[in-house]
């Protein structure tokens, strides 16, 4: 019985499997077929192009396929239209440097550390009256001014003015330019 | 981005030490400010915050005024045109502004440059040019002589013409010794201008052309 019934399985299963020879223009003529029954089903001109657009939408997996390229346009979008969130703004080395010979001390302070309130300033050194500190500074804007014996705010004579001194005293601005990874 | 959200709540809890009614204090500020000038402190960031205006350069402001040596109310009177600067800067530069542009845009309303203009310039750059460098190079150009308008023009027609920060940083720095050597500074601003727009990378290909 299970000889029987593994034979007559395996029969069916080589009919079933066996290729069916059909007539050579038997291709041909299906797809002849159903590109006549598109064309007429089709509306023509601007009113195909909606039943096109529509038909679209009734698909889900187009309708999906469709939302996702739109949210993707639209991500894309928002991300390249605020340049400093898709830049890496961690801290680039900056070097300040004034030429001071007469000075007994220079140091740095600005927005970038607090203005030196709890020992935070730069202290520079002295290079034959050329003072100089380098210092990571965050990507930004930043408003600083050098500190001359403790004493003497000096604006850096070689960046662009801070303007506004609201305080009676020269400050000078720094643009950090985030860099792009 | 990480280091930035990390500055950002490290600023909110000092601003809740220092303006705060919270007896905690910033050992930077201590005493130095009395319980009047952290009223009117607290209440201007408040402010700010319910403008949605960036509250970090206002604290900066205080430090300054502090390191500066200077009294409560010329810190508080400080902070608050800050607060209405940057207001209206926001206002004509919208909500795409990033907090630096919105920073260095306020030194240019400080300097005397109407937000109108500020906000023609971020239309006209669009809105992936960030306009920190051109606003702060706005604002010092016209700190040192130069006439708004002209001032404005000027800068207009650089980011107009595609120049990139290095060229508007160079511009400056010629501006400025020009005028420290004596020229007229909106001769100075006009004259480096023409130059500058020149050899922006939107002029070479016109240039090679011509040729």
């Amino acid at each position: 019985m299970a000889d029987w019934g593994r034979t007559t399985l395996e029969l069916l299963v080589q009919e079933l499997q066996a290729p069916v020879r059909l007539d050579e223009s038997f291709d041909r003529r299906v797809m002849v077929r159903v590109r006549r029954l598109y064309a007429e089903r089709r509306p023509r001109g601007v009113a195909g192009w909606i039943a096109a657009a529509v038909n679209v939408t009734r698909r889900p997996a187009y309708a999906a396929a469709l939302a996702a390229g739109v949210v993707a346009i639209a991500t894309v979008g928002m991300l390249r239209s605020r340049p400093t969130s898709v830049a890496i703004s961690g801290p680039i080395p900056v070097q300040f440097v004034l030429v001071a010979p007469e000075a007994r001390s220079v140091a740095v302070v600005g927005d970038f550390n607090n203005w030196g309130l709890g020992d935070t300033a730069l202290v520079a050194e002295n290079h034959n009256g050329v003072w100089s500190v380098s210092a990571p500074v965050p990507a930004g804007v930043h408003r600083y001014a050098f500190l001359v014996n403790g004493e003497k705010w000096v604006a850096d004579p070689t960046a662009p003015r801070a303007a506004g001194d609201d305080f009676g005293q020269p400050s000078s601005a720094l643009v950090v330019e985030a860099t792009a990874e | 981005m990480r280091s930035r959200s990390a500055r950002g709540f490290l600023i909110v809890a000092l601003l809740g030490a220092a303006f705060g009614s919270v007896q905690a204090q910033d050992p930077r500020i201590g005493n130095r400010l009395d319980a009047p000038t952290r009223k009117a402190l607290s209440a201007l960031v408040d402010s700010a915050k319910a403008q949605g205006i960036p509250v970090e350069p206002l604290i900066e402001k205080v430090y300054q005024g502090l390191a500066m040596g200077a009294d409560g109310p010329r810190i508080v009177t400080a902070v608050r045109s800050l607060t209405i600067e940057m207001a209206n800067a926001q206002r004509e530069l919208g909500t795409v502004a990033t907090a630096d542009e919105l920073k260095a845009a306020a030194s240019a309303v400080h300097a005397g440059v109407p937000p109108v203009e500020l906000g023609k310039m971020k239309k006209q750059s669009g809105l992936r040019r960030s306009l920190t460098l051109p606003f702060t190079v706005l604002a010092d150009i016209v700190s040192r002589g130069v006439p708004v308008g002209a001032a404005a023009n000027a800068i207009r027609s650089l980011v107009g013409a595609g120049a990139r920060d290095r060229d508007i940083s160079e511009f400056q720095r010629n501006v400025q010794v020009d005028i420290e050597k004596g020229a007229q500074p909106q001769a100075a601003v006009e004259t480096r201008a023409k130059g500058a727009v020149t050899t922006t990378p939107a002029a070479r290909p016109e240039k090679r052309e011509q040729e």
